[in-house]
């Protein structure tokens, strides 16, 4: 137990000595120095743990033998302990970052470090207003003198602006506490009476807070910081963002109790104005130094606003909120700002170079993950819990602004994320390794991992299932340098244990997706089998994305499965950014992925709160959501889903991932979306609804069920065909599900697992397709019916499944889903879904002939058949569409018992017969009659025409020119020419083209805004004064 | 002696204006100054009370009845930090101003625009 | 011209924030509180006959003890930044010259008198400082060429720090409290030895205030 006033004054006398003992060697300062540094971080820790583990009660220093207010007293509680213990935390990883630097420079920068450091302590531990001015000083001064560590004009001059804006700022402070004496009679925080700062008094402490709040860089009167984080050394900017910040956002906190409301409401909006305006401007911000400042000043207004709007909130809440926002931006913040000093890369697209730097790289992701409130960092809760506090707190518009600049924060944090993952240029340079850099790093990245653990542990309670998705990351990522088939048969057999593990399931709805999600993974897993070498972070994710799968099955409260949800999303944008030039896809899948957990979030908010200890999917039943809540769970689920509107990154993600991804993605990821929306579907049949909102979800689904077909009618890559082919499948599950219906929700789920089926075995033939011919072009195709039989097999059967004609399961879907319609009475959507059901046939024909038949390519002479490990999935999934082709009761009977508990039947099951109102359909006997009408011809053929000429495939002589590039003059190049043709106007990518513009709104409008940044020190002055005055008139006196 | 309060404003607005209007580097430098100059003339004005002497308690005050007699003590020691303080900062940016005039040759602030954005 | 008149807007603006703490102003009656047992405290307990010494070494200690700090960050930050400097010089007059090495000794006398007087009389370490530093600064103005042995300026300014705070520290040892002036006999009011540790404090921030300064004109003079 040592008394902190010792941080202070060892650090003085040590600063005031420390030129002297560097007479002895700079070793022996640099001891001292470090020595000192842990010091005060092991003083700060111990006090900490004694508060908050041993309930050590807060602790009172008096100085000069008097007590407050005659004297200047410090106080170090939980929260003054919490603060310091990170912020000297950073001091001392930012020290051992700087350490080079320290060998070689003046001793003076070692002192001036020393003493910002003790700034920080003193200043969140006074509590004196006046001494508050002397600690802000001392730590201004010396950082203003360590901007120009790296001495040269930029740095000099963004130090010289710095000084500029602090001097003002001081200067109001200064104001502001004389005159808050003149009014109260007292400096001591503890002595003075808010009352005494009515009226005029007001004018007294609105000074004092400005000062602090521009301190804190609101927009726009921040320009100054700007220039400073990026042009000064990185391991003193990590200082300023972090140590600086966290100092003076505590000083705000202890001004806040002499505040008055309507200032307290004005600064919180304020913040929520930073926030957003920093990341609209980042959008167009390509210096990776000055991005993170842009994104440091967002996040400061975002834990400003955090703290006012928290303010009368449980403890709980605020430690979770306000201490994980902090957290989460301090650590993340000063590990990427060193990141960018080892990088030493100042565009962020020439960072390129990280990528050969796989360790590197990992530290860089998570700590970007952790930035943009991905669990299972601090920020994911934090943001979890504010926007639930603003939603009951009706303050929609905030959460709006407040999203919609945490998607801008998360688009240009990942555009940078996958330019430097996938950048293609040749890169030979490589970053030096510098021990003590990756050593700060390496430490502050860890620290953030178990905080986030504990988190989970304690704040929430979480079971081991819950993590299950990490733990799979991390036990793999340690296997990884075994060779991938172990690996493969290790997941499968963690698919297996989990799907045994979660087995005993309540009800029978999460069975059957259980079966989708865990069963149809494990046999889509055995086409991965295929890769070679060591495939490393694959199966981490993998297994990662099955489990998030599974856990949104087993999910019990919101946060749970949003937290599944989230899971699924990170490791799903993982496998996605894995393909060869997925850079644009998995860009595009994590923003509307994010911008839908967004809506998610929002809406899961506005729930009432769970009353039964079952699984969500089970519980929801009993819950009555109110109509926004459930629009905007409705669009999140829909965004998950790909249905019109915002499916665009869908074809994109579908294709661009690696070819035995694809299958996962679309045959499987796409049913989380179909999951979602069946929720909302339970709880809405389960209360009277007021408002007919499944009307028109079932219109967007009918809509994206055309458009999807007629967008993959004119692909010509056979995988983006497949994409859109699942938009339009799903959309008619979407427009199932919508009716809401007994007839309809067993057509939807019937489809949903046809789907997975002739999808999973689809995919899984284009990627042995792709293996052989290392392209997806279709035209660069034909003819490979005899070279890849098997293959060629199971995209017939897959096509006829989609198809919907006799005699497979797909028919049997088509047959429901018109039943249901009609019984619906919705007889323009059933026509709608007829037509695209035709329009089907366009692109379902062209797979079979552009690939399959017509001419083999002459470089195409010596491929052979897929390889094994692609043939076992696909003809698992053959046979199940078989059998449940032959017959139908194996999964309709089940479906019928499950939405029995929904809807009352309204369907006969006799034998094979299944009679609806409309009539029957019997599977197993049109299965026959089909068989036998295909035999009939055959036998004919194979009587009468036995005589049939070959010719040799290549035995062509040119009777003309050549063409250029032959492929295009085929007939499968852009083969409905014509189609799109007709269509005239519609066949133009509205959608695709809307969200593009809006993009370049956001953008233009970002560019806009910077620019009053002009660079000038007096027009930031400028911007501080009319900053200040405006607030003033804004609160009014 | 209100007037010393105003005086301070108004030395304090000047700065002010002084540091908004001026190019020259060291002329802005000057403004912070006389804004700070204004700062410590309203601190130890606050600090006065009419008819009182300095709070030294020599011969010239009655000791028992010192509270009666002195002006307020505290301004008066806050403004000593201040003026130090602002000592500091002042020596700080002109020596910032002489680095920058010995890159560029240039005491323009208008010269110093290349961070921006 | 858009620049101009929102310089206009935000210092009239400026004026209108500042309007209603100078028209409604009004000096104070009485001492506040706090002000009055500083009064009496001064007196009864740390025999300190200037009120305002015992208020910025004794009960806001911390305060000066920061402020201190300041003048320290801003001569290390100086010599940080500017290093070592050269220029063109001319040298003095010799009837400058002359005065002030005349004029040296006493100004240096009168600093030392001002801040081992602090407790007394008005001024106090700082000013004895600054008045020491206005005594080098005659010397550098009139040799030019003149030039200071660094280390035992260095010294000089590093352990009377060092020792403001050991002189510190032994409050806290004894549990009075940090920068305590009572670690001493308090003496007799209204004499030189009075008030405890005030004037040791004093004298040592005197010493560390005119190094710096000091240090702080050579560094901007340059060589």
């Amino acid at each position: 137990m040592v008394n902190p006033i010792y941080i202070i004054i060892l650090s003085l006398a040590t600063g005031f000595l420390l030129s002297i003992i560097d007479k002895a060697g700079r070793k022996l300062s640099l001891t001292v120095f470090y020595s000192v540094l842990t010091f005060n971080v092991f003083v700060v820790a111990d006090w900490l743990y004694r508060f908050t583990v041993l309930g050590v009660s807060t602790l009172t220093i008096n100085t000069a033998g008097f007590k407050a207010p005659l004297s200047i007293n410090l106080q170090l509680g939980i929260y003054e302990s919490f603060v310091l213990l990170f912020a000297n935390l950073v001091g001392l990883l930012s020290a051992i970052y700087l350490i080079k630097k320290f060998k070689e420079s003046n001793i003076s920068s070692l002192i001036l470090y020393l003493i910002l450091i003790m700034g920080v302590n003193g200043l969140v531990m006074t509590r004196d207003l006046f001494n508050i001015f002397v600690f802000l000083e001392i730590l201004s001064i010396s950082t203003y003198a360590l901007t120009i560590l790296t001495k040269n004009q930029k740095s000099l001059s963004a130090g010289f602006k710095y000084m500029i804006a602090g001097g003002v700022a001081s200067t109001f402070f200064l104001l502001g506490v004389v005159f808050v004496y003149y009014f109260s009679g007292n400096l001591n925080l503890e002595f003075i009476d808010p009352n005494s700062l009515t009226n005029y008094g007001v004018i007294a402490i609105f000074l004092l807070a400005i000062a602090v709040f521009i301190e804190l860089k609101p927009f726009p009167a921040n320009g100054w910081a700007l220039d400073v984080y990026e042009s000064v050394d990185s391991g003193i900017t990590s200082v300023i963002a972090v140590v600086n910040s966290a100092g003076i956002i505590f000083v705000f906190y202890k001004i806040m109790p002499l505040l008055p409301q309507n200032l307290l409401n004005i600064f919180g909006i304020a913040g929520v104005v930073t926030f957003f305006f920093s990341n609209l401007m980042g959008l167009k911000q390509q210096n990776a130094k000055r991005l993170l400042g842009y994104s440091s000043i967002g996040q400061m207004g975002l834990l400003v606003s955090a703290l006012i709007f928290t303010m009368n909130s449980p403890n709980k809440l605020i430690y979770v909120i306000v201490g994980g926002f902090f957290i989460n931006h301090l650590i993340a913040k000063a590990g990427l700002f060193w990141i960018t000093g080892i990088v030493k890369k100042e565009k962020i697209n020439d960072w390129g170079i990280l990528k050969e730097n796989k360790f590197l790289l990992i530290l860089f992701g998570l700590l970007l993950f952790s930035l943009s409130g991905l669990p299972p960092f601090p920020g994911f809760w934090a943001k979890w819990e504010f926007i639930k506090l603003l939603v009951h707190g009706k303050m929609f518009f905030v959460v709006g602004v407040i999203l919609l600049s945490s998607l801008f924060e998360v688009i240009y944090l990942f555009r940078w994320f996958t330019a430097t993952v996938k950048n293609d240029s040749e890169i030979e340079e490589k970053i030096p390794f510098q021990f003590a850099k990756y050593f700060s790093t390496t430490v502050i990245v860890g620290i953030s991992l178990i905080i986030s653990v504990l988190m989970m542990r304690f704040v929430y309670n979480f079971q081991t299932i819950h993590y299950l998705p990490i733990i799979a990351v991390i036990i793999i990522y340690l296997l990884d340098f075994i060779p991938s088939k172990i690996k493969a048969i290790l997941s499968l057999g963690a698919v297996g244990a989990y799907g045994y593990y979660i087995y005993p399931l309540e009800n029978n709805l999460q069975l059957f997706f259980g079966i989708i999600f865990i069963v149809g993974s494990a046999i889509n897993l055995i086409a991965t089998f295929n890769r070679k070498k060591l495939s490393k972070g694959f199966y981490g994710f993998l297994l990662m994305m099955i489990f998030s799968f599974g856990n949104l099955l087993v999910a019990k409260t919101y946060l749970e499965f949003f937290l599944a949800w989230e899971f699924m999303t990170i490791s799903s944008f993982i496998l996605i950014m894995r393909g060869k030039r997925a850079q644009k896809a998995s860009l595009l899948y994590m923003i509307f992925s994010t911008a839908g957990a967004y809506l998610l979030i929002v809406g899961f908010a506005l729930a009432p709160s769970l009353v039964s200890n079952s699984a969500l999917m089970v519980s929801i039943a009993k819950i009555q959501l109110p109509i926004l809540s459930t629009i905007l769970l409705a669009i999140g689920f829909m965004i998950k889903s790909g249905s019109l509107g915002v499916h665009i990154w869908l074809p994109e993600a579908h294709a661009e991932a690696e070819s035995d991804v694809s299958p996962f993605i679309s045959a499987i990821l796409l049913k989380a979306g179909v999951l979602g929306l069946l929720m909302i579907g339970i709880s809405y049949v389960n209360n009277t609804p007021t408002f007919n909102m499944f009307y028109w979800i079932g219109w967007i689904g009918v809509l994206t069920a055309i458009v999807g077909a007629f967008l993959a009618s004119f692909q010509e890559d056979a995988k983006r065909l497949l994409a859109y082919s699942s938009m339009s499948q799903v959309g008619y599950i979407v427009a199932s599900i919508a009716i809401l219906s007994h007839l309809g929700w067993i057509s939807a789920l019937y489809l949903s697992f046809n789907h997975m089926m002739f999808k999973s075995a689809l995919f899984i033939a284009i990627a042995g397709i792709y293996y052989r011919t290392h392209t997806r072009k279709m035209y660069e195709m034909g003819g490979l019916i005899k070279k890849m039989p098997l293959t060629y097999i199971t995209v017939l059967i897959g096509i006829i499944a989609i198809s919907g004609v006799p005699p497979l399961s797909g028919f049997g879907a088509k047959w429901l889903i018109y039943s249901s319609f009609i019984e619906k009475g919705w007889y323009l959507q059933a026509g709608v879904l007829f037509f695209s059901s035709a329009v089907s046939f366009l692109y379902l024909y062209r797979l079979i002939h552009t690939i399959f038949l017509g001419q083999l390519k002459y470089e195409h002479q010596n491929i052979k058949e897929a390889p094994i490990w692609f043939i076992i999935p696909q003809y698992i999934f053959i046979i199940g569409i078989m059998a449940i082709s032959m017959f139908p009761n194996l999964i309709i009977q089940p479906l019928n018992s499950i939405v029995g508990h929904y809807f009352n039947s309204t369907i006969a099951i006799d034998g094979y017969n299944i009679t609806s109102s409309l009539g029957n359909w019997n599977g197993n006997m049109v299965m026959l009659v089909t068989m036998g009408v295909f035999i009939v011809p055959l036998a004919l053929l194979m009587l009468f025409n036995r005589k049939v000429q070959t010719v040799k495939q290549f035995n062509i002589v040119y009777a003309a020119e050549r063409p250029e590039s032959p492929q295009t003059t085929h007939v499968a190049h852009n083969m409905y020419a014509h189609f799109r043709k007709a269509l005239g106007g519609w066949g133009k990518p509205r959608i695709w083209e809307f969200w593009h513009d809006s993009a370049e709104w956001a953008h233009t409008f970002g560019d806009f805004f910077r620019r009053i940044y002009t660079g000038n020190g007096q027009t930031y002055i400028l911007h501080i004064i009319l900053y200040i005055v405006v607030i003033y008139f804004i609160m009014g006196v | 002696m209100i007037f010393t309060l105003i005086l301070g404003f108004v030395l304090l607005l000047i700065g002010i204006y002084g540091m908004l209007s001026q190019r020259n580097l060291i002329k802005i430098i000057i403004g912070f100054s006389i804004a700070d100059t204004g700062i410590h003339i309203i601190i130890v004005s606050i600090g006065y009370l009419r008819n009182r002497t300095a709070p030294i308690l020599n011969s010239a005050v009655d000791i028992s009845k010192a509270v009666q007699q002195v002006v307020d003590p505290i301004p008066s020691a806050l403004v000593l930090t201040a003026i130090v303080i602002g000592l500091a900062v002042t020596a700080l940016m002109l020596s910032f101003v002489v680095e920058l005039y010995k890159k560029r040759k240039s005491l323009s602030i208008d010269d110093y625009q290349e961070l921006k954005w | 011209m858009i620049k101009k008149t929102l310089v206009l807007i935000a210092i009239v603006g400026l004026l209108m924030v500042f309007w209603p703490l100078m028209s409604n102003f009004e000096f104070s009656q009485n001492l506040s509180e706090l002000a009055s047992n500083y009064v009496r405290g001064s007196v009864n307990e740390l025999n300190t006959q200037n009120v305002v010494t015992s208020v910025i070494v004794t009960y806001r200690g911390l305060d000066t003890l920061g402020e201190v700090t300041v003048l320290f960050l801003a001569t290390v930050g100086i010599g940080f930044l500017l290093g070592k400097r050269k220029g063109k010089k001319r040298p003095a007059s010799e009837l400058l010259q002359t005065t002030s090495s005349f004029l040296f000794a006493l100004i240096v006398l009168f600093g030392v008198y001002i801040f081992t007087h602090g407790h007394l009389t008005p001024g106090g370490g700082f000013q004895g400082g600054v008045v020491i530093a206005t005594a080098f600064l005659l010397l550098m103005l009139s040799d030019v060429n003149m030039k200071f042995n660094h280390t035992i300026l260095q010294i000089v300014e590093s352990f009377s720090g060092a020792f403001y705070i050991v002189i510190g520290i032994v409050g806290l040892v004894l549990t009075i409290g940090f920068l305590s002036a009572e670690i001493i006999p308090l003496g007799e009011f209204g004499k030189l030895i009075s008030a405890g540790a005030i004037p040791i404090i004093y004298s040592f921030i005197g010493l560390k205030v005119g190094s710096e300064l000091t240090n702080i004109i050579d560094t901007m003079r340059g060589e």
